[in-house]
């Protein structure tokens, strides 16, 4: 395999996800090989263009004024922007793999990276949308993205790690129950942060 | 007996899951809602909160028939932003004559607990005909039915003051007697603003301050 | 005895000769979508209203106020209720090898309950509000609900107490408790003095009104959404995939834990309002004991159909039933979650409880509601479903809609939240009320836009099903022969 499965999943996914499912399929790649080569570029792509959004702009909140913060807070946010996101595609796809024996697909850990990398492919392109810190704007971009995300999500299972598509679908509505819990997971912790007095001031 | 062939008795006896069920769910309520029933204090009025008026009353009942709590709560809570934006926090005290309760849930429109005095009476009639007039970005559905209406028809103020006096409001003969004629000419949109107006007036003035 | 049964090589002796009522059945689904379609149209008229307040035309019965509380009580008891009642009386026939007790009370059940509903639903639209949130039906339909709520209950334990297997099924646990349960909140709740025919004022007042109303509130959503829901969750998914439920012990365990704790919870709903503080202490420790149970049902049903895939094809029900496990799953996890303070100082009062509510009504109890009817309607008539097809794309839109619904209502949320508690270096708020609220309406179009989605997979159904139905008749459906093993009556194992 060497190197044509990265230089395939590093474009061809975006346009053709299926025939990147189907290479996949025949492919065990190293994981921090998936990781480092081509994951971690995609994970840097959303905080970077926040950053320069936020810092150019300032987020603006419908009608209200922009919401500027100094650059060393954006820098920090940014940041765990990343890390959040790197936590979440690695926890993802352990339990992925995890999650996989139930359902009987086996298949290594490092495909389990390179299919939730796929998946998630999108969204990281689509946070370009970051860039115009505008909060409607965003949804507005972002939750069709995510719809097709899923859509990646329930085609890329089967095809990817080899299992008939009844075991598949049920195998990602399990990741999407994951996924769900995360994302509220995510919201509640970012809550009571700020509300314990990190990030903007609060009157609590 | 071990847990689980205790639990094949349960569950091959209609009458013991019946009271199983029954007794393992009552708990919770025993144990916290009855003291809270008991709780004397919860009772007590604060300073300036009195029975509604005849006026206020009908307000109120207006209040609930439109389903404003939907969108407006009654309830301050004591967090620094809060009290800035709607002023003191509410205390149980000052709800004491409010049945059922109108505390909300939700924030479509602003809190509305120290709403009374905040606007003029007649503020209060445009707005509540057509909110646009004077809040152009308001999306509050329009009353104008409220001013077509006379206060007297919203119902038997009567036998409502009666029912609520069984419940031990204090009111007197005499407040009974004269509550149609407190009505009488008055449309509903009057009543609704004598009630919004009176909202959030019950505490000693110190602590409002 | 038919010949058939012989052939079969079944125990003479042992066949039950029940023939099962189902009829009730299908004419139940059948006003559960009628209500489901009206309800939710109603809903998505409101969340338009949101937008452009002055389409309820001056009319007092378009009014936002009146058509919410119309909205919420004609899904919860028009469409679930109904849903409810069906697939309790299709499945308690089913798990006790007889017919219904008593068919004629069945079907008094039946009408008399849509009566309610329709009734109380204009009763809304007339201005008869309570005001008590899922509670506002004033005296008179209070105490019509309470007589036919009995009535539920005689038929369904009547059922019971007829069975001819000896223990009773899981899932009869979650009706039962739905049933008992529901009917000590519904009493205790809307105890009040009548003043005249449309007007009442409740026996409890201010902050002791709002502990005893969201003690109701709360566990309306606990045993009806939640429990009543589990239990056709407990019987659908191991009869669709043909497996046994995954763990009987974590089953018994979980019912009873999840009975016990979930009353505790309510004043969850009460943060920083005021009540006293241990009251609203308490609720936390529950609410996030309650997790466990929850999720451990969560997990036994999605075992039950893990452990069994070898024998799935996927048809539009499982797929409905199972990804309903995923939002029961992201609602039970969300809802302790918002009841933390630090969360809950931003969430309460803004539209992500609105979101919150909308992950368990349309993820879950619509959805497992949805995949139950694909399940039932063709076995009940005994035909295959109209169109597979629409199905699919029924579940496409279904989970579009959720998802955008969720998403929407999130950003609303923690918008309205943080905006409304920020405040300046020296201290001054820094945005008016105005301000937010105007900021909320690209979040208002989203939803809008999601709700038409999931109502138009919604009368995708109600076409797929009444085609399905047209014409045909509820085919006789015998109960089988009880395994001796488990028969009730000793004399004939022996």
């Amino acid at each position: 395999m060497g190197n044509s499965i990265y230089s395939f999943l590093l474009f061809r996914a975006l346009y053709a996800p299926k025939a990147a499912f189907a290479k996949l399929a025949g492919a065990d790649p190293a994981p921090w090989r998936v990781l480092f080569r081509y994951a971690l570029w995609l994970l840097i792509l959303p905080p970077l263009f926040s950053f320069v959004g936020a810092s150019k702009f300032g987020w603006r909140v419908g009608a209200a004024q922009p919401l500027v913060m100094d650059s060393n807070a954006l820098l920090l946010i940014s940041l765990g922007y990343f890390f959040i996101l790197f936590f979440g595609l690695v926890t993802t796809a352990l339990i992925s793999r995890w999650m996989a024996d139930t359902y009987g697909a086996n298949a290594s850990f490092g495909r389990h990276v390179a299919l939730i990398t796929i998946v998630g492919e999108p969204l990281a392109v689509a946070s370009m949308a970051h860039l115009f810190p505008d909060v409607f704007f965003n949804a507005l971009v972002l939750i069709p993205t995510t719809i097709w995300a899923m859509y990646l999500l329930y085609t890329g299972i089967p095809l990817a790690l080899g299992i008939p598509p009844e075991r598949g679908m049920l195998m990602a509505s399990s990741l999407v129950g994951w996924l769900l819990v995360a994302a509220v997971s995510l919201l509640g912790i970012s809550m009571s942060l700020w509300t314990l007095g990190v990030g903007p001031l609060l009157g609590v | 007996m071990s847990a689980l062939s205790l639990h094949k008795k349960i569950e091959e006896n209609t009458g013991l899951l019946i009271f199983g069920i029954l007794l393992v769910s009552a708990i919770g309520g025993l144990v916290q809602i009855l003291p809270v029933l008991n709780q004397k204090s919860l009772e007590e009025p604060t300073v300036n909160t009195k029975p509604y008026s005849a006026i206020e009353l009908t307000g109120r009942d207006i209040y609930m028939r439109e389903g404003c709590s939907v969108c407006h709560s009654q309830q301050i809570r004591p967090l620094i932003a809060e009290v800035e934006r709607y002023g003191p926090y509410s205390r149980a005290g000052e709800f004491v004559y409010d049945r059922p309760f109108m505390w909300g849930s939700k924030r479509t429109g602003p809190d509305l607990h120290r709403i009374g005095g905040k606007y003029t009476d007649d503020w209060h009639r445009i707005h509540l005909i057509d909110p646009r007039t004077v809040v152009p970005e308001s999306i509050m559905p329009g009353y104008p039915w409220l001013a077509e209406r006379a206060a007297s028809e919203t119902g038997n103020i009567v036998a409502k003051m009666t029912a609520l006096r069984k419940l031990g409001h204090p009111y007197t003969d005499a407040q009974i007697a004269a509550a149609e004629s407190d009505l009488e000419g008055l449309m509903e949109i009057d009543a609704l603003t004598a009630y919004l107006q009176i909202l959030g007036t019950g505490l000693d003035e110190e602590i409002a301050r | 005895m038919t010949s058939a049964t012989i052939a079969q090589g079944h125990d003479p002796l042992a066949e039950t000769g029940e023939v099962y009522e189902d009829a009730v059945v299908i004419r139940l689904i059948q006003f559960s979508v009628l209500w489901a379609v009206v309800a939710m149209t109603a809903g998505v008229y409101i969340s338009a209203e949101l937008l452009w307040p002055t389409i309820d035309l001056g009319q007092f019965w378009l009014s936002f106020g009146r058509l919410r509380p119309l909205h919420t009580n004609g899904i919860i008891f028009g469409f679930g209720v109904s849903a409810l009642m069906a697939t309790a009386f299709y499945s308690v026939q089913r798990t006790s090898h007889v017919r219904l007790f008593s068919p004629a009370l069945a079907w008094f059940c039946c009408y008399a309950w849509q009566l309610v509903v329709l009734l109380g639903g204009l009763s809304l639209l007339a201005g008869w509000n309570t005001t008590k949130e899922y509670a506002e039906l004033e005296w008179p339909f209070d105490i019509a609900i309470a007589v036919v709520w009995v009535i539920f209950g005689v038929v369904f334990f009547g059922t019971i107490a007829r069975r001819k297997i000896r223990p009773i099924y899981i899932s009869n646990w979650f009706y039962g408790a739905l049933i008992i349960v529901i009917a000590m909140l519904h009493i205790v709740n809307n105890l009040a003095i009548p003043v005249t025919v449309d007007k009442s004022y409740s026996l409890y007042a201010g902050a002791q009104d709002a502990v005893v109303q969201w003690w109701y509130g709360h566990n309306a959503v606990g045993f009806l959404l939640t429990g009543g829901f589990l239990g056709m969750m407990y019987y659908f998914l191991p009869k669709h995939s043909g497996r046994p439920i995954w763990s009987y012990r974590l089953s018994v365990v979980a019912f009873w834990a999840f009975t016990y704790s979930y009353i505790w919870a309510g004043p969850h709903h009460l943060h920083y309002n005021a009540i006293p503080e241990w009251v609203q202490s308490l609720s936390v420790v529950m609410s996030v004991i309650l997790l466990a149970p929850s999720w451990a049902t969560m997990i036994n049903g999605i075992m039950t159909v893990s452990t069994a895939w070898e024998k799935l094809k996927t048809d539009p029900a499982l797929k409905f039933i199972v990804l309903s496990l995923a939002f029961y799953g992201l609602a039970t996890f969300e809802g302790p979650m918002m009841s933390f303070p630090s969360v809950n100082v931003v969430s309460h009062f803004t539209d992500w409880t609105i979101g919150h509510v909308h992950s368990g009504a349309l993820g879950w109890n619509a959805m497992i509601t949805y995949g139950t009817f694909y399940f039932m309607v063709p076995r009940l008539v005994g035909a295959p479903l109209h169109s597979v097809r629409l199905a699919n794309i029924h579940f496409a839109l279904a989970l579009a809609g959720t998802m955008l619904y969720i998403v929407a209502m999130w950003g609303a949320g923690v918008s309205q939240g943080l905006l409304w508690l920020s405040v300046d270096e020296i201290g001054e708020l820094s945005f008016s009320f105005k301000d937010v609220m105007t900021s909320m309406q690209p979040f208002y179009a989203l939803r809008l836009i999601a709700g038409l989605i999931f109502l138009t997979g919604t009368l995708l159904m109600t076409y797929n099903l009444f085609k399905t139905l047209a014409g045909r008749q509820a085919v006789v459906a015998k109960a089988p022969p009880v395994d001796p093993a488990y028969a009730i009556n000793k004399e004939v194992t022996a």
